[in-house]
């Protein structure tokens, strides 16, 4: 199977030859891929240089923690990526979006309203948790269309505490 | 003499404290909230008493609870570790009130320091250098205050009396934006702590962070055990420290002053037990008296790692009226020490804190390295308390060993579950100001980002890449496996006949 894989800008087109060998941008290399104890952390060996990484699935794709620095990536195959080109792009922008809570806490301040418009990077919720006051921002321009929490509330993890359209 | 201690905290340093009453030979007694029933301080300790529902306070702030569970258990000792009830002059009262040892300073103490402005007052009258600004009575109102602000001078800045973590705490730059942020600051004060009253500092330019550990005992024997360097931190919260100082370094002169300063300051309030005195210090080494913190510090490892102190058990063995065992002579430096705090927080994502279940654990080991924790694999990091899951300490006959050994053993220390300032500290140890020891409070939030190093590692991305491209792979042939398996698992003939059976 061949995958076309986006580190930052940097497209790099892998192909899984089997489990022991890949193929990037025409360079075979010999690999070992082991996840360890079913976990996230995965060791991989690659033409016997060791490497240990924690793999992550995220909201665009996969995040991989490597030696102290945080890759977001992209994976796409060859069959998704065609159905996209042909989709055309921006169609990121549209549908409601839904700030849901990053973990459990108290909601110490909401500072938007229904109704109102936002720009991208406004302060929408003040959420206590361990101790802390954290800033919940918007990803991006729009107008909150409905309030779901209050301050004093308390909520859990992955709550919608507002929506934006 | 007590023989058995109720350790009135929870985490790392619970277990930091179980772990130096088990070595002394006394008998521990843990309190927990219903969140902590399976934490590692209730495990490891001889008994073990509820407290209440998680909250703090309803838990670990309940005085009254922890002093009966003491009386209860026939303790004879309480441990107030740090936060919580650790600087409440009324809980090391009751404690005395009741007949229990309280392993800490003695009531006026701690009543002494807690209030700011009083602290200055004292310790100035003693002859301490303290940031000149208002350090009287620490009353007055709006208009004394913007009366006396020039005479400061500015920048300064608006502090809380009752105040402490940055709360209430306002940086003023001219007197016009003084009053609305007099406001604000009052406010916020009010709301943190019940009390409104501010006061005025000088804001020293380019300050670093030192603090002098000293530790005091019964017979008015005061010693200093050398300074540590805090002022890597964010949003007044530090993230790392050192012993000793970069900046101090070889000037042994200095060392020996700020010593001698923090001892008389302790003895300004008749101090006894583990204290520490924090200095600011400018770019002239000029250093001014900011507090003192009258209980165990969060890193008093680094003094431990150098001096060769166990800080903790000497606190006990003064609690039960024992000399202490060494003199300001026996006191030497040796080597370098560095504790990164290992917080549950996500440092690509603002510093959000992270909550969940540690699925797994490999912590760091080999030559040099010690680490603090309360937490291990399966364990659930809650909301409710503060994020500091671990303390990792190493030691370097230099400073230069010392940074390379902490990078090694946080590339070494693996948490999964909860997402963990680590890739922070290996950043950090990465940065060439820290590696110069060129750094002041401010370092973090004006000088430092997670991207910095990012061109170095730009080899690394080839790797990533196959990575997430192998984990990706195999999600999807695992899909389509589930697919599969939904489908009959026997021919469609077999199937067939024995439909037909049933519906004869």
């Amino acid at each position: 199977m061949k995958y076309v894989t986006t580190v930052d800008d940097q497209e790099y087109i892998i192909e899984i030859v089997d489990d022991q060998h890949v193929v990037v941008d025409g360079v075979a290399y010999e690999v070992d891929f082991e996840s360890v104890s079913g976990q996230p952390v995965h060791s991989l060996l690659v033409n016997d240089r060791s490497y240990e990484a924690y793999v992550y699935p995220s909201d665009e794709g996969w995040q991989v923690l490597l030696r102290g620095t945080l890759y977001q990536l992209h994976v796409e195959d060859e069959r998704e990526r065609r159905l996209r080109a042909s989709l055309g792009a921006g169609l990121a922008e549209y549908g409601e979006f839904h700030l849901k809570s990053p973990m459990p806490g108290m909601i110490v301040a909401v500072s938007a309203e229904e109704g109102q418009k936002v720009s991208k990077g406004d302060v929408l919720v003040i959420l206590e948790s361990m101790k802390m006051q954290n800033e919940l921002k918007s990803p991006r321009a729009g107008t909150i269309s409905r309030v779901r929490v209050r301050p004093g509330d308390n909520v859990e993890q992955r709550e919608t505490l507002l929506s934006i359209e | 003499m007590f023989n058995k201690v109720l350790i009135a905290n929870r985490g790392e340093i619970a277990v930091r404290i179980i772990r130096a009453c088990r070595e002394l030979g006394m008998q521990t007694v843990a309190v927990y909230s219903e969140a902590d029933r399976q934490a590692l301080h209730v495990r490891y300790a001889d008994e073990a008493y509820l407290l209440g529902p998680a909250p703090s306070r309803e838990s670990y702030l309940r005085a009254d609870k922890i002093i009966a569970i003491a009386k209860e258990s026939g303790a004879g000792a309480i441990h107030p570790g740090y936060g919580f009830l650790a600087e409440r002059a009324d809980f090391s009262q009751a404690c005395e009130d009741e007949g229990l040892a309280f392993i800490g300073p003695k009531p006026s103490s701690i009543a002494a320091m807690g209030d700011k402005a009083v602290a200055r007052a004292t310790v100035a009258a003693s002859g301490v250098p303290v940031v000149p600004g208002t350090e009287g009575e620490g009353s007055l109102s709006d208009e004394d205050l913007l009366n006396l602000a020039p005479k400061i001078g500015f920048p300064l800045l608006v502090k809380a009396t009752a105040g402490g973590g940055g709360k209430g705490m306002r940086e003023v730059n001219n007197l016009d934006e003084m009053p609305s942020l007099l406001q604000s600051a009052r406010r916020e004060a009010e709301a943190s702590f019940g009390d409104g009253n501010v006061y005025l500092e000088k804001l020293v330019e380019g300050a670093r962070h030192i603090e002098i550990q000293i530790l005091a005992d019964n017979d008015g024997q005061v010693l200093h055990l050398g300074e540590r360097e805090c002022s890597m931190q964010r949003r007044h919260q530090k993230l790392l420290e050192e012993s000793p100082s970069p900046f101090v370094g070889e000037d042994e002169d200095l060392r020996q002053r700020m010593g001698e300063v923090a001892v008389r300051a302790a003895q300004a309030v008749d101090y006894v037990n583990a204290g520490t005195i924090e200095f600011l210090l400018d770019k002239d080494k000029n250093f001014y008296f900011l507090e003192m913190n009258t209980r165990l510090q969060v890193e008093h490892p680094v003094t431990e790692t150098v001096t060769g102190v166990d800080i903790v058990k000497d606190q006990i063995r003064i609690a039960r009226g024992r000399q202490m065992r060494h003199t300001q002579e026996d006191i030497q430096l040796s080597g370098w020490a560095i504790e990164c705090r290992i917080n549950a927080e996500d440092p690509y994502n603002n510093f959000l804190p992270s909550t969940g279940r540690i699925s797994h654990m490999l912590i760091p080991t080999g030559p040099g390295v010690r680490v603090d924790t309360g937490v291990y694999p399966g364990f659930e990091v809650s909301p409710y308390y503060d994020s500091l899951i671990s303390k990792l300490i190493v030691r370097g006959e230099t400073r230069g060993e010392a940074i390379l050994r902490m990078r090694r053993a946080l590339e070494e220390y693996k948490i999964v579950g909860v997402r963990t300032n680590i890739p922070f500290h290996q950043h950090l140890m990465d940065s060439p100001r820290f590696m110069g020891g060129q750094y002041d409070t401010r370092f973090v939030e004006e000088r430092f980002s997670m991207d910095s190093a990012e061109e170095v590692r730009e080899g690394y991305a080839e790797i990533a890449a196959i990575l997430a491209t192998l984990v990706a792979h195999q999600q999807t042939e695992r899909a389509a496996h589930i697919i599969q398996r939904g489908e009959r698992d026997t021919s469609n003939w077999k199937w067939v006949g024995r439909w037909e059976r049933i519906h004869r």
